[in-house]
């Protein structure tokens, strides 16, 4: 009995070894296996497919930025200065298409985030000079894209002097930035580039319908922008429709567009003239009505790009809708019980929902609603 | 007359005089009496980490007693607009440069004295007034100096300034490396007010090893040269860039140090006791003409 608990302690207590061990850079290379931690076969950096258990609770660096802390305050080296009080959510949010929370929590583990100070020390005079101190390692993070909007080097956009502020109040400091959500983004209708093509100069990106239309999420283009691209003193505003030179590579310019436009020839986006806007009507003679308008292209057509024609059928895309599971009441015709019982090709025929069914096609002909229609004479 | 000018006005001079005396100028290699040490210090300078705030310029004035202003004025970015070098006033500048690249951040570099392992200023100093110590500055005695300005002809990075504007007792001026403050175990002063520690301080040895990491792990973001870890036989300031520095004003030096050229130009004028046996022989003739003069002139009286 004894010894079956002492085999149980050590058994408890090598398994709290393992648990705690510190994993390292090179932790697979440990001897824990990868299941412990990691769900899927391939672990990416992007994406770890952690163990959801224990790390519910766990705050770390792919924490959606919307639920991140939303200030914090500097302090910890604050002799000559007050507290810089920190909108860090609105970073956060900002970060999510300039390179992600990574930016800032370099060195990150797939485990909780670390703090700076946990690594960068606070004072300059030491022996371990390898990485900076904690008031480098804070201002590099800051002034590297502050300065970049803002072109210079200002102490006081930060930081107050601890003299002019007496009576300080930190949490009343705090509540002031709490709260704070960065502003809807000023998107461009479309941009004009004009391109060293011989055979069409200008290529028109219509961002609004890659965003609005096609449903296709910011960060699938914009990934590693700098803060310039939306922030700088010197400029009055962003313009709705811009005309850009393109300076970019070919291979840059085209590998975003090439990852939908697989298939296209060089004539579809190259043309002498700005291009019109996409219309699914126009370009392919079935508009979109209001619901189907709100709908991803992917949701119809596939994730397969180019995207194929479709037939027209309601039922290729709506197989279980019968006149059971179909609220007809949604098209602006709610069917009374008479009309419920009835099968939906008896009014549509040949399953041809595009053709509104008229009421004359089964009754008299007598016009709804001035007249409610006749007898049933018939039906084709 | 420029600086730049004046300094290869006294070079050629020199060369001339060495070509006068009719010897050759075939590099000699440096012989420093100065100490140095396996443990020397040195100055990481990261230019990709520079941010230009120009704080380094107003503690390297407060810490030497120059007249340094408000902190606040040297956010002003306009100074920029100049390429500025050391001087009298300031014994370090920043100067700021556009980084080509897809970039919209410049990239801005610190200047001031490299303080070289086999230093051409101590070399050239006639009166042993310069001394590489042992804790890698080069520093010069002012009680020493005479104001010849051979360590200004000499460096070459062309750092020694001379305070032309003083009528009495115009001093030598350069970076010191802090020599007063960190002997007292303080860090010099550009590296300690430095807000993003673009300066890293220690034993120059370690240096190049985070300098060598650095590039390892990023090298994409630098050139893959450390500036001053072989120039002119090694500099105690190094320097990290992402942009070729021949862009960026460092001046394209070979690994010989320095001092090779300018003793090998002392050591041409000096050598085989030339100066001093033709003075004696001059002096030795008049001598014998006054006395042979005399001579006859007692000759004729008598």
């Amino acid at each position: 009995m004894k010894k079956g608990l002492l085999i149980f302690f050590l058994f408890a207590i090598s398994i709290t070894v393992t648990a705690q061990q510190n994993l390292g850079k090179d932790h697979s290379k440990s001897n824990i296996t990868c299941k412990t931690c990691h769900v899927c076969d391939v672990p990416t950096k992007d994406d770890p497919c952690l163990v959801p258990c224990p790390r519910e609770k766990m705050k770390t660096v792919y924490e959606s930025p919307d639920k991140t802390v939303d200030v914090v305050s500097l302090e910890e080296l604050s002799k000559k200065y007050l507290p810089v009080i920190f909108s860090h959510r609105v970073h956060a949010q900002m970060s999510v298409m300039s390179g992600g929370c990574g930016t800032c929590h370099h060195y990150n583990t797939s485990g909780p985030i670390q703090s700076c100070k946990n690594c960068h020390q606070t004072y300059r005079n030491r022996d371990d000079i390898s990485k900076p101190d904690l008031e480098a390692a804070y201002h590099r993070q800051c002034i590297t894209c502050h300065r970049e909007w803002s072109h210079g080097t200002n102490c006081n956009s930060c930081h107050s002097p601890k003299m002019d502020k007496k009576g300080f109040q930190k949490e009343e400091a705090k509540k002031k930035v709490m709260g704070k959500v960065h502003p809807a983004l000023i998107e461009p209708d479309k941009i004009v580039f004009e391109t060293k093509y011989e055979k069409g100069k200008m290529v028109t990106f219509f961002h609004d319908d890659h965003t609005k239309k096609f449903k296709i999420e910011c960060t699938s283009c914009h990934k590693n922008e700098t803060c310039l691209k939306c922030h700088d003193v010197n400029k009055a505003s962003i313009e709705k429709s811009k005309i850009v030179k393109a300076q970019k590579s070919l291979d840059e310019h085209h590998k975003k567009c090439f990852s939908c436009h697989k298939e296209d020839k060089c004539g579809s986006c190259h043309l002498n003239k700005s291009a019109e806007p996409f219309e699914h009507g126009k370009k392919t003679g079935w508009a979109l009505n209001k619901f189907h308008v709100n709908l991803s292209c992917a949701k119809c057509h596939g994730s397969k790009m180019p995207y194929t024609k479709l037939d027209n059928k309601c039922s290729s895309c709506h197989k279980a809708w019968n006149n059971e599971t179909f609220k007809h009441s949604i098209t602006g015709l709610g069917l009374d019980e008479t009309h419920s019982q009835l099968n939906c090709e008896d009014c549509h025929a040949e399953n041809n929902y595009t053709v509104k069914p008229v009421c004359s096609n089964c009754h008299e002909n007598y016009s709804f609603p001035k007249q409610k229609p006749g007898k049933l004479v018939g039906r084709k | 007359m420029s600086g730049k000018s004046r300094r290869d006005f006294l070079k050629t001079s020199a060369v001339i005089g060495a070509g006068v005396a009719g010897l050759s100028t075939s590099t000699v290699k440096a012989a420093p009496k100065n100490i140095l040490s396996e443990d020397r210090m040195g100055v990481l300078v990261d230019s990709t980490v520079c941010v230009g705030c120009r704080n380094c310029e107003w503690a390297c004035k407060e810490a030497h007693d120059l007249p340094a202003g408000d902190l606040q004025s040297y956010e002003e970015r306009s100074v920029f607009k100049d390429k500025r070098r050391p001087g009298t006033k300031a014994l370090t500048v920043v100067n700021e440069y556009s980084s080509g690249k897809n970039s919209n951040l410049p990239v801005d570099v610190k200047v001031q004295c490299m303080h070289c392992d086999h230093p051409a200023c101590v070399s050239a100093c006639i009166v042993g007034a310069f001394s590489k110590e042992e804790n890698g500055s080069v520093i010069w005695d002012t009680d020493k100096c005479i104001g010849c300005r051979y360590c200004m002809a000499a460096c070459p990075f062309q750092v020694p300034a001379f305070e032309y504007d003083k009528a009495i007792n115009p001093l030598i001026m350069k970076c010191d490396f802090c020599f007063n403050r960190t002997k007292e175990g303080k860090l010099p002063a550009c590296v300690n007010i430095c807000p993003v520690e673009a300066l890293t301080y220690g034993p120059r040895t370690e240096l190049v090893k985070i300098a060598r990491e650095r590039i390892k792990r990023n090298p994409e973001k630098f050139v893959d040269h450390i500036f001053g870890e072989h120039e002119v036989g090694g500099t105690a300031w190094m320097y990290l860039s992402g942009k070729d520095f021949v862009e960026l004003d460092f001046p394209q030096l070979g690994t010989n140090p320095a001092p090779g050229v300018s003793e090998s130009i002392q050591h041409g004028i000096f050598a085989y006791f030339v100066p001093p046996v033709s003075l004696y022989a001059l002096l030795g003739g008049i001598m014998w003409i006054t006395k042979h003069r005399k001579e006859l002139d007692e000759e004729e009286k008598s």
